[in-house]
């Protein structure tokens, strides 16, 4: 465990201008060794998490969105695995705020093993994750009330009676009707709407410091999607829980994120406000991604502007700008050469494109 | 909805419904009796014109799929009128024809299904996927049938040489073009498109949408596109049905709905649409509650207890569905009093 001990102020060095950071990740690759090879899912993710904001992650299916946050969770399992990078986690000490001088601890999680005793201790307690479907995360064969009361009997140190107590205002924290009942039901017995409050109960229980919220609504119906984000910025506003909000809905990231970090094939190609992100992108891929999708209320009806060609497969190494065989700005010669680096453009606003900056990336040799 | 006919030329109709009802039995017990209906689709009228896009809107369980199949004789109806204007044989009651009469008019009437994945047969190629059709209807044999699938690969944008690989070998777009492809086989006047683009991503959404929009236009199609997803169903529709719990509360031209509803539901539900614009960030009109249960609705008003415009009467009469402007419809007591938001505040 590599622990420095410094003051708020220290780890506050980030893009994010006057944010206090919460979770730096640099140069993370994830790889997943199968049969018919290497498919690397993260190729040398960089970014920062600022603390309380709600951080949101785009990109289509397989960018490495998920994989991202399965990484940070340190879930990975075979025959995925971390082969390079870091991923600082600043925790803040719970129960030491003495005024002004509250303790920061440095974690590298990519140092700690993934089952091991130090992460199953963060994991759950101080950072937890909602999924896509509530039905295929929540556990068939245990009642709602079982599976909210592990966490707080894990992580809490509580009697069985306090945690039924706790579980009960969990469940009426998130709006759900009739909690005291729902505690004794099975997940087969909710609607879609109910099991996916449950589940954030369950990822609440221990009131964690980040949430990882991958795709948490794309399962619902828009009145219950409503409902859900709701809660979600009632939540994130209440307790300043960081939430790292997964999804490829244009639409929830523009009404719930402070902050975007763009993804394509393992990278960030581009990190910035939500604002910049949606008024100012740099990244042809930002733009192509916002023009392909029909704005509800805008009245036009003209074509939508597809992405040509689709996300290559992970397997394939494509040489230079992994966006380059469907940009449509590419410059021959230089993008299908080179790998941009990562650039700030502006505050608290990165790219990774020629167009603004003529910084290569120095590709790491990554040992199997 | 009857009095709408006399604004509407009988000739520019593809399809008229009338009161198209679809229950199911709940059965229980040994002797599997019946002990009520779960009432999918109660009550539902439309038209659709030649050549236009109606979109079929409401969140899941509301009978906007069972409706769809419903219609094209997928499902038997238990009440109600289908009547389809056919172009050889004019207009025929679908809702009364046997299965060697339906056969006759099936060619005319396509559906394309949400589920790319499932949707198609793993064991079959795409070439056997798409000639399926045309082979069941005798339309094309041998080499005909080869330039054929060529030309129908080609109309929807995927390469003929293609025609031997088997469905798992493409991507989920790759592979809702086949589904396309077959249902154009035959020439079809109506397509009723399930949700077709809701399994996608979002850059893949916008190619398949532009290709059902091209082949609407080159080869004079017709759709009807059940869809939950209220920005891509404005994109393509020409008017748009609102469902709720087997019922339609609105219908009307898409600017119309969408910019000034007249139903309630219809408020909510355009108050619910993530907008794609941080500066434009609103609260939604909280709905409280969950959908009713098409097996145990409310009394009057299926929405009266999440509307928040209620009033005594909405819980004891069901309000008829009613034309409140020229071509505009909607199911609401107070359809004329409400001012209500549309999509832009």
């Amino acid at each position: 465990m590599n622990q420095i001990i410094g003051s708020v102020n220290e780890s506050a060095a980030s893009i994010f201008e006057g944010e206090e950071i919460i979770l730096k990740v640099r140069d993370l690759h994830t790889y997943f060794y199968t049969d018919i090879g290497v498919a690397r899912a993260l190729n040398g993710v960089s970014f920062d998490i600022p603390r309380g904001k709600v951080m949101g992650m785009v990109g289509e299916s397989g960018c490495g969105k998920s994989v991202t946050a399965l990484s940070i969770m340190r879930m990975v399992t075979k025959p995925g695995r971390i082969v390079k990078g870091e991923i600082t986690y600043y925790r803040k000490q719970k129960g030491q705020k003495e005024s002004n001088t509250e303790i920061i601890e440095e974690i590298d999680l990519t140092k700690l093993k993934g089952m091991g005793p130090e992460m199953r201790s963060i994991r759950g307690a101080e950072m937890s994750m909602i999924f896509q479907e509530p039905m295929t995360s929540l556990n068939p064969s245990y009642t709602i009330g079982d599976q909210i009361m592990e966490a707080i009997l894990l992580h809490q140190g509580v009697d069985k009676d306090e945690a039924l107590k706790r579980a009960i205002d969990i469940l009426n924290g998130v709006g759900m009707a009739n909690p005291a009942l729902v505690v004794k039901r099975y997940p087969h017995e909710l609607s879609g709407g109910m099991r996916q409050r449950a589940m954030i109960s369950l990822a609440l229980s221990c009131t964690p410091s980040i949430l990882f919220a991958d795709e948490p609504t794309t399962a619902l119906d828009v009145t219950t999607e409503a409902q859900i984000l709701d809660l979600m910025r009632d939540l994130q506003t209440r307790i300043s829980m960081t939430i790292v909000f997964i999804t490829h809905n244009l639409g929830v990231v523009a009404q719930m994120c402070d902050y975007v970090t763009v993804m394509y094939l393992g990278r960030v190609v581009e990190q910035a406000t939500v604002d910049d992100i949606y008024y100012n992108p740099k990244h042809p891929y930002t733009s192509a991604l916002l023009r392909s999708i029909p704005h509800v209320g805008s009245r036009q009806k003209d074509r939508l502007q597809p992405i040509s060609g689709v996300v290559p497969d992970p397997y394939s190494a494509i040489k230079g700008c992994p966006f380059h065989p469907r940009c449509p700005q590419v410059i021959r010669g230089k993008c299908d050469v080179d790998v941009p680096g990562l650039t700030m453009v502006g505050k608290s606003h990165t790219v990774r494109c020629f167009l603004h900056s003529d910084t290569v990336e120095v590709e790491s040799d990554v040992r199997h | 909805m009857s009095d709408i006919k006399a604004n509407i030329d009988k000739d520019e109709l593809l399809l008229e419904v009338t009161d198209l009802k679809k229950y199911y039995p709940v059965r229980s017990g040994l002797i599997r009796k019946s002990k009520g209906w779960v009432k999918a689709v109660d009550g539902v009228s439309l038209f659709v014109k030649k050549g236009e896009t109606l979109g079929l809107v409401g969140e899941s369980g509301c009978g906007k799929t069972t409706a769809g199949r419903t219609i094209l004789r997928l499902l038997d109806p238990t009440g109600g009128e289908i009547k389809f204007n056919d172009p050889k044989q004019g207009w025929v009651h679908l809702e009364k024809m046997d299965r060697k009469q339906l056969s006759t008019v099936r060619s005319n009437m396509q559906i394309i299904f949400q589920d790319p994945f499932s949707s198609l047969d793993p064991r079959m190629t795409v070439e056997r996927i798409i000639a399926e059709p045309l082979v069941i209807n005798k339309m094309a044999r041998g080499s005909e049938l080869h330039d054929l699938i060529t030309q129908l690969m080609k109309t929807v944008g995927m390469r003929p040489e293609f025609r031997s690989r088997y469905p798992h070998a493409f991507s989920g777009g790759q592979r809702q073009r086949i589904g396309i492809a077959r249902a154009l086989a035959l020439n079809p006047k109506l397509v009723i498109c399930d949700e077709p683009v809701s399994a996608l991503d979002v850059s893949i959404q916008a190619q398949v949408l532009n290709l059902l929009e091209d082949l609407q236009r080159d080869l004079n199609l017709t759709y009807i596109f059940v869809a939950h997803d209220l920005s891509v169903v404005e994109h393509i529709s020409d008017r748009v049905a609102v469902m709720y719990v087997g019922r339609l509360v609105e219908l009307a031209a898409t600017d119309e709905l969408y910019y000034s509803p007249r139903h309630p539901y219809t408020e909510a539900l355009m108050a619910a649409v993530p907008k794609p614009d941080p500066r434009r960030r609103d609260r939604p009109i909280k709905l409280p509650g969950e959908v009713a249960s098409p097996a145990n609705p409310p009394s009057g008003c299926y929405f009266h207890p999440r509307c928040r415009y209620v009033k005594d009467i909405c819980s004891q009469e069901t309000p008829p569905f009613v034309e409140v402007e020229p071509l505009h419809f909607s199911a609401c007591h107070f359809a004329n009093e409400l001012k209500l938001r549309g999509v832009i505040g």
